[in-house]
């Protein structure tokens, strides 16, 4: 035998020991509890002992057929909390996109005192854990707490925030006359629907109570995307600039027409990141609400949970985690084909320019964002 | 806080006042509206600095306070009278005993992550085996299952194992993550191969090579898992809701997140349940203060994006 | 960490280890396996010699878990055996994971609510007949814990609605023991004159298990007598939630969310509440949270159609994946003896589930009239296998009752009820 090959074999060898810890540990706790989740959802298992015992038998599509079939109390609470989670994603996924790039374009300033102290107060939350930080949220929004006090000094009675389960649509259309501004919408709206839900209902927007909840969504995950596009920032080469400065461009020409076009690879990875996150919250909602008041803010993860461990519907609680797992699927492949660069062929995030030893902005980021969200 | 140093600004002209001055296309900026525009900048700075730090702020203060004060001021975060009875009562509960068990846990799993991810990592960043392309695309595939849709799934799988309701079924799942994985293999790459080549020539086999030559080599990518690991595993709350449910076994999450959705009669002890966010707080806190540099400073560094 | 480098051969050994360390501890026996499914209410073989047995209970403090202790002890003594008390953080969350995982405590309160769903799935032992005192019970506690004809489990303490009153508040509004309120009307009224500032007169839970009484009051009821058809969208229970969104309504009253509390309770302990309709948990929540509050508990008013009020009531749920059943129902046996029963109805403020304890409980508190006075007449919870959601569901509805629509939120549960029923 010659040299090489014994070290090819000792190679293949190592290799394989390197990688087993890594393989079995995901294999056994992230790919085998895909194939459980499956045969649970098609299962009539009901919570007593193993869901491979003999006892357990196939009964094919009915889980799912409850969910998303026929009218029951399962599929409205499904529809609600995928109603719920929608105004959820479409307040939180640009607004806390708006609010890092805000951030991180105030901080990307020359000379500027006090950079590092700015930067820690906004990235500070990030590292918090969920559960701290809705505690402090309980405690601002409280019908007696900060943000109401604050309102009373401007005069302004603020609602009694976690009790509120008016929609914020609703409410705005009740404004301007459609409706009682509450429940009760016009009846063309509220004599049909889709999926045990009227029309009306669907058009609810997200409900008083779940802003609140929204507002600190924002609120914690900014900070992360800020540091994501200042990575981002950084990395653009000085001579981009120069050349729209001597055009005379004004600061906030240049930020629009040549800072922003070159974070897109950035601004990419942000909203992808924030919408697989979004669609997923629960740390917030079982932390905070519950899905109360009257079901606004439950979500479709908290449902699954909640229907499986509390209802002991654990067909219905999986079967709601795969339409989950599709929606998110089918969500972000709908957002990168909006997204999906029109110029370029190659559709690989921007590469960095510096080869250097980093841990990686967007990894970094992207840790940072899946501390809170995903394991 | 530092001050961190001889930053490069993409902007190649000094007139710089970041997108708070809306303006239309205009004639070159004067020396005042440069000076407008740096205050605006400021003032925007500081208020988004308030928002993000007075809950921390008031968060502290009102931990200090007696239930009546803190309903009664809400926005003040000074207790009109000290009392530390929100500390005291959460020791009386079983405070201590869910500190030790996330100290346990995030201890574990950190050190559990560090080495098994950095195997990992090497192997698919140097060693050439067969099935290297197929493993590194399975894990990277991995990261794209969001977590919460396994939550059920998982705890059917610990049940299964027999190790449900115990430390192993806490720790084990979480003792390996793909993107550290691949944090660390990213970092490899970047390792000159010469390095290896002479400790190859001395005759070390594969595994002396990568602990006594690369891993020191790879200490900033180390730190960096490190604390991303003690972090995740720290604040992990819906793992610890599914893989136990003994009182004994509660963690920080669990326990706080028990007092703040309690049974009956917990009613609103603000002060209690912001004394335990506090506490609960402080680790995490420190390591963010003594390894910040590492941790911002680490993602503004050239990034490696993927 | 070490830069001593041992040997390949021995690291790649030591590699192998941890690995299969790791799954070594996965692959221990902790009762998880293949076990079969079946197994639905008989009991296993008991186990020899002493055992430790595991009860999980709901408190509302350490005072509770302390009570339980003390009144277990005096069995540990007789038997030898040995009692680990647990308070649960969330008892539907623990129990379930605990019977999915085949590991779920030997003893455990079980409320009403959810006891059917327990009983169909299989997680609990018919042990009722095995009872001593079983002719003692009070009639109404057995049909609320009799299942598919089987009586279940032993109930542990009963309590009933009341009204209960601050008497500072009332005095100062110049009210007097002859306007305690007999009427929908009268309630009205005094809800109306003890509303000041931030301070409502009545603090009422925004769930059926309030709401209920008045649905009672009207003579309506969520289902007929059998519990086989539902009977949400009756008149009766119309005019019962229109009679609570009219109070609602009128200012005199909010949900305790209203004026920022958990429960009826702590918004009457912090002051918020000159009246609330609370059961006899209220008082130990009083005595340990608010000790300073002077209160009084009247017989709720009557509505339309007479009197009526709501019975809550838990069991002793012993589990069929348990190893030690025998010691489990023994220690039940023992808990529902009159000394053990009292004790713990005086600690918890409770009603004992035994007629022969009546008496000893009314010389211990006199005052207790107004919760007691329902005990003939009162309406136990709905016990129907999978109606727990259903009825939450109706819960989530009646948050909103003061804008929304009664009529609709009757049609829901009405609808959703037969689903369950079907």
């Amino acid at each position: 035998m010659s040299r090489t090959t014994s070290a090819r074999a000792g190679e293949t060898r190592s290799g394989w020991l390197f990688v087993t810890p890594v393989v079995v540990i995901l294999g056994l706790f992230l790919v085998a509890p895909i194939l459980m989740a499956f045969w649970v959802s098609l299962s009539d298992w009901a919570g007593r002992g193993s869901p491979l015992s003999g006892a357990v038998t196939f009964v094919g599509g009915q889980n799912y057929t409850d969910l998303l079939g026929q009218d029951s109390l399962a599929r409205s609470d499904f529809a609600t909390s995928i109603r719920n989670n929608f105004y959820y994603v479409l307040l939180v996924v640009p607004l806390q996109t708006v609010l890092a790039l805000g951030l991180a374009l105030l901080l990307n300033q020359r000379r500027l005192k006090g950079l590092s102290f700015f930067r820690t107060s906004y990235y500070f939350p990030t590292v918090t854990s969920s559960v701290a930080i809705g505690s402090v949220f309980l405690f601002l929004f409280a019908g007696s707490g900060s943000v109401n006090a604050l309102l009373k000094l401007v005069g302004v009675s603020g609602p009694n925030w976690f009790a509120d389960p008016r929609g914020l649509l609703h409410l705005l259309l009740g404004a301007v006359g459609v409706g009682n501004g509450d429940e009760q919408g016009p009846a063309a709206l509220t004599d049909h629907g889709f999926l045990s839900l009227s029309w009306w209902d669907w058009l609810a927007g997200p409900s008083v109570a779940m802003i609140t909840i929204i507002a600190l969504v924002i609120w914690v995950s900014a900070g992360a995307y800020m540091l994501m596009f200042l990575a981002a920032l950084q990395n653009i080469p000085a001579e981009v600039f120069e050349a729209a400065a001597i055009d005379g461009a004004s600061t906030w020409r240049r930020t629009v027409s040549v800072t922003i076009p070159l974070l897109r690879p950035t601004l990419f990875t942000v909203l992808t990141l924030g919408l697989i996150g979004t669609w997923q919250v629960f740390d917030q909602i079982y932390v905070m609400s519950k899905g109360n008041p009257s079901k606004t803010t439950l979500t479709p993860a908290y449902l699954a949970y909640d229907s499986s461990i509390n209802q002991g519907a654990w067909g219905q609680g999986t079967a709601i985690s795969f339409v989950l797992f599709a929606i998110i699927l089918v969500m972000t492949g709908i957002q990168s084909w909006i997204l999906r660069d029109r110029d370029k062929p190659r559709r690989r995030l921007g590469r960095a320019q510096r080869g250097g030893a980093g841990t990686g902005g967007d990894v970094g980021g992207y840790l940072a964002t899946a501390g809170r969200q995903q394991r | 806080m530092s001050q961190t140093t001889s930053r490069t600004t993409p902007y190649g002209d000094p007139q710089d006042a970041g997108p708070a001055a809306t303006r239309a296309a205009a004639p070159p900026p004067d020396e005042a509206k440069r000076r407008v525009g740096k205050i605006v900048g400021y003032v925007l700075l500081t208020l988004f600095a308030l928002v993000y730090l007075f809950p921390f702020v008031i968060q502290v203060g009102t931990s200090f306070k007696t239930d009546p004060d803190a309903t009664n001021s809400p926005l003040n975060p000074i207790p009109s009278a000290f009392t530390t009875q929100a500390y005291q009562q959460l020791f009386q509960q079983d405070f201590g005993l869910w500190f030790t068990n996330s100290v346990i846990v995030a201890v574990v799993v950190t050190a559990g992550r560090v080495f098994f991810d950095s195997l990992a990592g090497y192997a698919l960043a140097r060693l050439r085996f067969r099935g290297r392309q197929a493993i590194s695309l399975g894990i990277i595939a991995t990261m794209a299952v969001p977590g919460v849709v396994l939550l059920i799934p998982k705890f059917l799988i610990i049940k299964q194992l027999g190790i449900y309701d115990t430390y192993a079924g806490m720790i084990v799942p979480l003792l390996a993550d793909a993107a550290g994985v691949f944090i660390m293999k990213q970092f490899f790459e970047t390792i000159p191969v010469s390095l290896e080549e002479a400790a190859k020539l001395d005759g070390a086999g594969i595994f002396r090579t990568f602990w006594s030559v690369v891993l020191p080599v790879a200490r900033p990518a180390l730190i960096t898992i490190t604390i991303l690991s003690f972090q995740s595993s720290w604040n992990e709350l819906p793992h610890f809701l599914v893989s136990r449910q003994s009182p004994d076994l509660n963690t920080l999450t669990t326990g706080v997140a028990g007092l703040l959705t309690g049974a009956l009669g917990a009613g609103n002890r603000y002060p209690l349940k912001l004394a335990a966010a506090v506490l609960m707080t402080i680790p995490v806190a420190v390591l963010f203060f003594v390894f910040q540099k590492r941790i911002i400073g680490g993602s503004l560094e050239g990034a490696v994006k993927e | 960490m070490s830069t001593r480098t041992p040997r390949p051969r021995t690291l790649r050994l030591a590699l192998i280890a941890s690995t299969a360390g790791a799954l070594a501890l996965t692959a221990c026996s902790g009762g998880g396996g293949f076990d079969s499914g079946s197994g639905g209410g008989q009991t296993q073989a008991a186990a020899k010699g002493p055992v430790t047995i595991t009860f999980m209970i709901t408190s509302n403090g350490p005072a509770d878990v302390k009570l339980q202790q003390d009144v277990v002890s005096g069995w540990e003594k007789k038997t030898g055996n040995k009692v680990n008390v647990v308070a649960a953080s969330d008892i539907n969350q623990q129990l379930t994971q605990g019977f999915a995982a085949g590991s779920p405590p030997d003893l455990f309160f079980t409320d009403a609510n959810v006891f059917p769903t327990y009983a169909k799935a299989g997680n609990l032992v018919a042990y009722g007949d095995q009872v001593t005192a079983k002719d003692d019970f009070y009639p109404g506690l057995v049909k609320t814990f009799t299942y598919d004809g089987k009586f279940y489990c032993a109930p542990k303490d009963s309590s009933n609605l009341a009204l209960v009153v601050n008497t500072d508040m009332w005095k100062a509004a110049g009210l007097t023991d002859a306007d305690v309120p007999k009427t929908w009307a009268d309630l009205e009224t005094v809800a109306k004159k003890l509303t000041q500032g931030d301070r409502k007169g009545l603090v009422i839970g925004d769930t059926r298990d309030r709401i209920g009484a008045f649905m009672k009051q009207a003579g309506g009821w969520i289902v007929n007598d059998d519990q086989t058809q539902m009977t949400a969208n009756s008149d009766a229970n119309l005019t019962a939630l229109k009679e609570v969104q009219k109070l609602l309504q009128s200012g005199s009253t909010a949900f305790p969310k209203g004026v920022d509390s958990g429960w009826g309770g702590e918004a009457f302990g912090k002051g918020r509440a000159a009246m609330t309709i609370e059961g006899n948990w209220i008082k130990g929540a009083l005595k340990s949270d608010y000790p300073n509050v002077k209160y009084a508990a009247y017989e709720l008013p009557a509505g339309p159609a007479g009197k009526g009020t709501l019975s809550f009531t838990q069991c002793y749920g012993v589990a069929s994946a348990s190893k030690n059943q025998a010691a489990a129902i023994d220690l039940v046996n023992y808990l529902e003896t009159d000394a053990p029963s009292l004790q713990l109805a005086k600690g918890l403020g409770v009603i004992p589930p035994l007629k022969s304890a009546e008496a000893g409980y009314k010389a211990e508190f006199p005052d207790d009239n107004g919760f007691l006075a329902g005990s003939s007449y009162a309406q136990g919870p709905v016990t129907v296998a999978g109606m727990d959601p259903v009825l939450k569901d109706f819960d989530s509805q009646i948050g909103s009752l003061q804008t929304g629509d009664p009529k609709a939120m009757l049609d829901r549960l009405q609808k959703n009820g037969e689903a369950v029923l079907k």
